[in-house]
């Protein structure tokens, strides 16, 4: 037989080819660089799609993770500048931008972004006081972001977020802390009352103040008008007879003798005057009477201005 | 074994082979039972030519086979590098270096000593380029394993 040798190595080639083929076709997912590896050193890398590798020489070495990936930082005990314990947890974003570096330039490059990561919290947080820690998260991010982006540059990943999640301060820290809050509140709403009392005694005394002012003047007018009426009063008894003054008292009072007299439940009449100046007002009439009529019953004549007595002359 | 199928079927043993692997192809995931699956519906076509010739016999059949297994791939390989650059819709797919070329931003800090830093989608990417002070509008011109160089905008 011609081939006697050959039929056996024949089966034998078949295996080993299908087995190259095997080996060699590589396909890459898309998501995935895989780094390759000849006799164990780097040559280059394998992107996503169909990739055939040299057999014997060549290996896959790395499958790299191209896609941004997230990372739990697990919650750890932060002491703050003021020495506040406070235990703290965050999330990292990271994305391999060359896989070689990424495969080659660390020895377990997610524990490694990992301890970075938290390592650059504790010295962050460290250097700020808790009030700040609580109300600056967006510059902390920040901040750690540059550092450990810079620190992660070399091994070829790209830090895209360094986030804090959680900041726990202790309970009875956080106790003080609503109790604080509380003090504030109150603090502002006392001041707030006492101001308001303020203000309303302002307005208060400067409302009595006007209204003292216009008192004054409403006295100062009454005066004024007190005055005036007098002046009028003296000058129509000066110009006319001290009679007709005399009539005008006379009536009042006979008005008030009538009031007193017409009291139901006085039966003693207080007089406290000289009922004999009623009567000689009544007199002072009488001359009126006269004035005006005359003795004789004529005309009347012009009366001459006389000065004003105190009473009825007595004396006549 | 191989032998007696080999000689008794002929030509259309290697037809019926090629289209078992091709359909193997479709169940088991890796892109390799193809190529043998053409180069055994190959190899069929061309003993269907040659049938009963003294110079292909089985053994030559098997030979010619695992060479034009290996051409196929080869070939094949090759076919799928030339039509690689239009064969998607996205090129830049997770290069995200490689995404922001043409894009402005201002300088965050200057660049001092062939490095500052610009802020893009709200993370910070470390550039290269000449020395700029800081908020100068910048232009990103290419992207090389996560170093982005920047010009003057």
């Amino acid at each position: 037989m011609l081939f006697s040798g050959l039929d056996i190595l024949i089966p034998v080639l078949v295996v080993l080819v299908l087995l190259l083929l095997f080996v060699s076709v590589k396909t890459v997912p898309q998501g995935h660089n895989y780094t390759v590896e000849r006799f164990g050193r780097y040559t280059r890398t394998l992107s996503p799609g169909l990739n055939i590798i040299t057999p014997f020489i060549d290996r896959v070495g790395a499958k790299m993770n191209m896609m941004e990936q997230v990372l739990d930082v697990p919650t750890q005990e932060v002491i703050t500048r003021d020495n506040a314990i406070v235990a703290v947890d965050g999330v990292a974003f990271y994305q391999v931008l060359s896989a070689p570096q990424a495969a080659y330039q660390v020895s377990g490059l997610e524990n490694a972004i990992l301890n970075l990561t938290m390592t650059n919290i504790r010295s962050v947080m460290g250097s700020m006081d808790l009030d700040e820690l609580l109300s600056n998260r967006d510059m902390i991010n920040e901040k750690l972001l540059r550092i450990v982006d810079e620190a992660a540059n070399p091994w070829g990943i790209k830090m895209t977020r360094v986030e804090i999640k959680d900041i726990n301060p202790p309970a009875n820290l956080v106790e003080s802390m609503a109790r604080q809050m509380m003090a504030e509140r109150n603090k502002r709403a006392q001041i707030l009352e006492a101001e308001g009392l303020k203000q309303a005694q302002i307005l208060e005394a400067e409302g009595r103040r006007e209204a003292a002012f216009r008192d004054a003047e409403a006295r100062e007018r009454a005066a004024e008008a007190e005055a005036r009426a007098t002046e009028v009063v003296s000058e129509a008894i000066a110009k006319g007879d001290v009679q007709a003054v005399n009539y005008f008292v006379a009536q009042k009072y006979t008005e008030a003798l009538a009031k007193i007299g017409s009291s139901n439940n006085n039966k003693i009449v207080l007089m406290p005057f000289e009922a004999s100046a009623l009567i000689g007002t009544l007199g002072g009439i009488g001359q009126i009477a006269r004035d005006v009529f005359g003795a004789d019953g004529k005309s009347p004549r012009p009366s001459t201005p006389r000065p004003p007595t105190t009473g009825p002359a007595r004396e006549q | 074994m191989l032998q007696s199928v080999l000689t008794e079927l002929g030509p259309w043993n290697w037809m019926v082979l090629g289209f078992i692997l091709l359909a193997l192809e479709i169940l088991v995931p890796g892109i390799f039972l193809l190529w043998i699956g053409i180069a055994a519906i190959l190899t069929g076509a061309l003993t269907l030519q040659l049938w009963g010739l003294i110079w292909w016999p089985w053994q030559v059949q098997v030979l010619v086979f695992l060479v034009l297994s290996v051409a196929s791939a080869l070939i094949g390989k090759k076919l799928m590098d030339a039509r690689r650059a239009d064969d998607t819709d996205q090129p830049l797919l997770n290069k995200r270096a490689e995404q922001l070329v043409g894009r402005t931003a201002s300088l965050d800090e200057p660049i001092d000593n062939g490095y500052g830093r610009i802020r893009i989608d709200d993370t910070t990417w470390r550039v290269s380029g000449p020395d700029l002070p800081a908020g100068t509008r910048v232009r990103v011109t290419s992207a090389e394993s996560g170093e982005l160089k920047v010009e003057k905008a």
